[in-house]
């Protein structure tokens, strides 16, 4: 065995059991933790894969940003809540079995596919082959990307204001 | 280089994709619904990014194509929580299954 | 004036339309517009009488409805018939109307009476000079109507509403009937005129099985009305309304209008020997079976009501037996004196307030007009000698010996008999022996109830002289005359004939004498020796039983198994139908729950559905 499969099963094994553990604990900030492990272990294999600045980002982004922002959410609504019931019983077993299904498809289409080559030269440089790309080919996509977060931004602080205005209109 | 197949890249994805599938229709906490999300959004870039690496034309433009994602997945992530404490401050919960104004 | 004829049933109808819109202002004087239309009406009839015999017939017809070839057609016809018709009718009627303002007198409904018995004749005096069958048909159905609504005029008794109803139901299956041989007809000859359907049945382009039909399913709309066996049992019932109604209706008129369509559509029946046997023999067998159940009866005007039934057995037996001089004949006059002894009852009933003949009695002496009168009803009815009844029921007789059913012929010799001693019997223990009467003090009747029956007492005496073996038959030759359709051949019958008649009348009344007066015999004779025989009698021959336990439970078995499809299969279909809609629109509303996560699991995992399939089917689907 070699190490390169030796640390693909171990992160792959971390980001399953992450999953796994945030389907089944109770307490809501435990399973956004949990699947912060996930994430972390998404971000080890994205290094395997030659993609180091993504890896970065992920971890700056999902296990920094995103859980923080869910962590807030969680703080400010309801934060010692927990999963109470499983829900409605029917619907999980309709779900899950879909799900099975899927699963099945999709693992035998999956085995059905075969790639060729690998790309060899994504480990050089990778940032710098990023930007060159980004600035040059994706530089629309990128531009608009920007204009996203800045409505994400305005939206989410309207969202979230607005009623206090509403409120103290009411007082 | 290699020896690991990009098959086992595509049967993580999928498993992750699974999971989040389920914690996004079963879960009744609209945060765990919002980060399941993201978790399938995560499997969707695990393959964007193997298949960057392996494939038929591999090439920068899926990694390129992860971080679209994440940022789209960050901005989602603020709005769905902006929506979120708006909707807990008119309804005072945050069960997505009293959450039901689109019956009426 | 014949093509004014139509004006005749105007009038009571006019009467009918005035009263019931001012009826409750006019009150009593409800009955004076009553007689005086009626009154009109008579007049003109009597003149178109004579116009009749003066010009012969004639009449008025138009165009009602043309469907592509086909014409209907309204209007009026009078010929020898219907004139007579018009005129039993509109006198009857007249005299009727007469009688009832008296009779009525202190019943608040007195406008309601007399407009329906404006609607009724009306619809009688239309219906006797209907010049095709169609439009005989409407006031066939009419007069039915005006018979329901007299019958069930005491609604608040319960009795009076089943006769009611009964009455319109048995007469509905004769309709049926009629209905049936009219589209029959109208198939075969394309029209319902009189004239063409005689045309066409003396050319003989009718089958012969199929006239027989034709004639056996209107006879049996004959059967209905006239209330011939076995369709009799409602005419008994019917006594329940008031009493002018049943001699008018029930007794001169409308039960009368069974005879008269055999009558008019006597060439039909004359082409088919099979239909004429039929007619002969029910109205035989009716003659005899109404007159012994008529013997035991309590009721006076049950009685007469049987009695009806079986002198309307007797013009049915001689309209079979090819005598239609005979039958219309004996139809006139038996309108005279049943219209008079329902008059004359009435009289009694009016006086004692009851209509059992065991409490009566004695009334002889008290009543010095209803009595005679009565007795002369009686003695035409049973055919003494010089009396009307005597002639037509001779003429009768005579008729069916010479078509040579002389077992017909014995029959209505017994039914003679008997009808002799019922009527005596009423006779005597109505009038004669001591009084048996409670309470009430018996007085005579008013004027305006004595009249009429005077009028139709000298009518009941005089009525048959106008066709007789002695002084001509004026009435036959007259009848029969100018119409190209009906052969007439007067009988010089036997002697014997008439002194049998005679005989067996005596021999009635006698028999009746000795029992009912002078108690020579045991009354109670029947009772004793023979009680089945009586019970049997008495109960009318258990035919109201007999229907009771066929046809009412066939029809409620029937009714159960409907019901029973109903319930357990037509409703278990609706019942299912509307579960399933209803169970789809529950399941329906139930997934429009506002669970977003519902939405997106049934969209996933159809999703995932389709894309097994796609797999599955190895992406050729």
């Amino acid at each position: 065995m070699s190490g390169e499969l030796f640390a693909f099963l171990v992160l792959a094994l971390l980001a399953i059991l992450g999953g796994i553990l945030m389907l089944n604990l109770t307490k809501v900030i435990h399973m956004l933790l949990s699947l912060v492990l996930t994430f972390l272990a998404i971000a080890g294999l994205y290094v395997m894969l030659s993609a180091e600045f993504v890896a970065i980002a992920q971890v700056l982004i999902y296990s920094g940003a995103v859980t923080i922002i869910m962590i807030f959410g969680i703080m400010l609504t309801r934060h010692n809540d927990e999963q109470k019931t499983r829900g409605n019983l029917t619907r999980n077993i309709i779900v899950g079995a879909g799900i099975v299904l899927f699963f099945f498809t999709m693992y035998f289409s999956i085995n059905q596919v075969s790639f060729g080559d690998q790309a060899t030269s994504l480990h050089v440089e990778n940032t710098k082959q990023i930007g060159v790309e980004l600035y040059s080919k994706y530089v629309i996509p990128f531009e608009l990307m920007s204009v996203v977060l800045l409505v994400a931004l305005v939206g989410a602080i309207i969202l979230a204001k607005r009623d206090d205005e509403e409120e103290a209109e009411h007082k | 280089m290699s020896a690991i197949p990009v098959n086992a890249y595509l049967l993580l994805a999928l498993v992750l994709f699974c999971i989040g599938l389920f914690g996004a229709l079963t879960k009744k906490n609209t945060v765990i619904v919002l980060i399941s999300i993201e978790l399938m959004l995560n499997a969707v870039n695990i393959n964007l990014v193997a298949f960057s690496k392996y494939g038929i034309n591999p090439g920068i433009t899926g990694q390129i194509f992860s971080l679209f994602t994440i940022t789209v997945a960050a901005a989602e992530a603020a709005v769905g929580l902006a929506i979120l404490i708006a909707l807990y401050r008119n309804r005072s919960t945050v069960q997505i299954d009293e959450m039901n104004t689109m019956k009426h | 004036m014949l093509e004014n004829a139509w004006l005749i049933p105007l009038f009571p109808l006019l009467s009918f339309i005035l009263l019931i819109f001012f009826g409750k202002q006019w009150r009593e004087k409800c009955s004076y517009v009553g007689i005086g239309f009626t009154g009109i009406s008579f007049v003109l009839s009597v003149i178109v009488l004579f116009t009749q015999m003066a010009n012969g017939s004639g009449g008025a017809e138009a165009a009602w409805l043309t469907i592509g070839s086909i014409e209907f057609r309204f209007g009026v016809i009078v010929n020898p018939l219907n004139a007579l018709m018009l005129v039993i009718v509109s006198l009857v009627s007249f005299l009727v109307h007469i009688y009832s303002k008296g009779y009525m007198h202190d019943d608040t409904r007195m406008a309601t009476f007399y407009s329906y018995l404006g609607l009724f004749t009306f619809a009688m005096l239309a219906l006797v000079i209907s010049p095709n069958l169609l439009q005989l048909y409407i006031f066939w159905e009419l007069v039915g109507v005006g018979s329901f609504l007299l019958i069930g005029f005491y609604f608040y008794k319960e009795e009076a509403k089943a006769a009611a109803k009964r009455a319109f139901i048995m007469t509905r299956i004769g309709d049926i009937g009629l209905l049936i041989g009219m589209i029959l007809l109208f198939w075969q000859v394309g029209s319902l005129e009189f004239n063409e359907i005689f045309t066409a049945v003396r050319d003989g382009s009718v089958a012969e099985g199929l006239l027989t039909l034709i004639a056996i399913l209107i006879f049996i709309g004959a059967v209905g009305k006239s209330g011939q066996f076995p369709l009799h049992t409602w005419l008994p019932d019917a006594m329940e309304g008031p009493t002018p109604v049943s001699a008018l209706i029930h007794a001169a008129t409308m039960v009368a209008a069974g005879v008269y369509l055999v009558a008019t559509l006597f060439p039909v029946f004359e082409a088919s020997p099979a239909a004429m046997t039929v007619v002969a023999v029910t109205g035989g067998f009716t003659a005899i079976f109404a007159a012994t159940i008529g013997l035991v009866q309590k009721d006076i005007k049950r009685v007469l009501a049987y009695s009806t039934v079986s002198q309307l057995g007797y013009m049915m037996m001689a309209l079979g037996a090819a005598g239609y001089v005979a039958g219309v004949f004996h139809l006139m006059t038996h309108a005279f004196f049943k219209a008079l002894l329902f008059l004359a009852a009435g009289s009694v009933i009016h006086a004692v307030h009851t209509q059992n003949i065991e409490k009566m009695g004695g009334l002889w002496k008290k009543m010095h007009i209803t009595g005679p009168v009565f007795l002369i009803g009686a003695l035409a009815i049973s055919g003494v000698p010089l009396f009307s009844g005597f002639f037509s029921k001779d003429e009768i007789l005579l008729a069916t010996w010479y078509d040579g059913r002389y077992g017909l012929f014995i029959l209505g010799l017994i039914a003679a008999f008997f009808t002799a001693i019922y009527m005596f019997r009423l006779f005597f223990m109505v009038f004669a022996g001591e009084s048996r009467t409670t309470g009430t003090k018996v007085h005579e009747s008013p004027r305006s109830m004595t009249y009429p029956m005077i009028t139709l007492a000298i009518l009941a005496i005089f009525s048959g002289y106008i066709n007789t073996p002695w002084f001509g038959t004026f009435l036959g030759d007259w009848l029969v005359g100018d119409s190209e359709f009906l052969p007439f051949e007067h009988h010089e019958g036997p002697i014997w004939v008439m002194l049998a008649a005679s005989l067996v009348a005596f021999a009635g009344i006698g028999l009746a004498y000795l029992i009912y007066y002078k108690k020579a015999l045991q009354r109670d004779f029947l009772t004793s020796h023979m009680p089945n025989t009586y019970t049997l009698v008495f109960n009318k021959y258990f035919i109201d039983e007999f229907y009771q336990y066929t046809i009412e439970y066939g029809v409620r078995a029937v009714s159960y198994l409907g019901s029973f499809i109903e319930k357990y299969i037509v409703e278990v279909i609706v019942a299912a139908v509307t579960g399933v809609v209803k169970s789809v629109g529950s399941l329906g509303s139930r997934l429009q729950s506002g669970q977003v996560q519902t939405y997106g699991a049934v969209a996933f995992v159809g999703l995932a559905i389709l894309v097994f399939l796609v797999v599955w089917t190895g992406g050729y689907l």
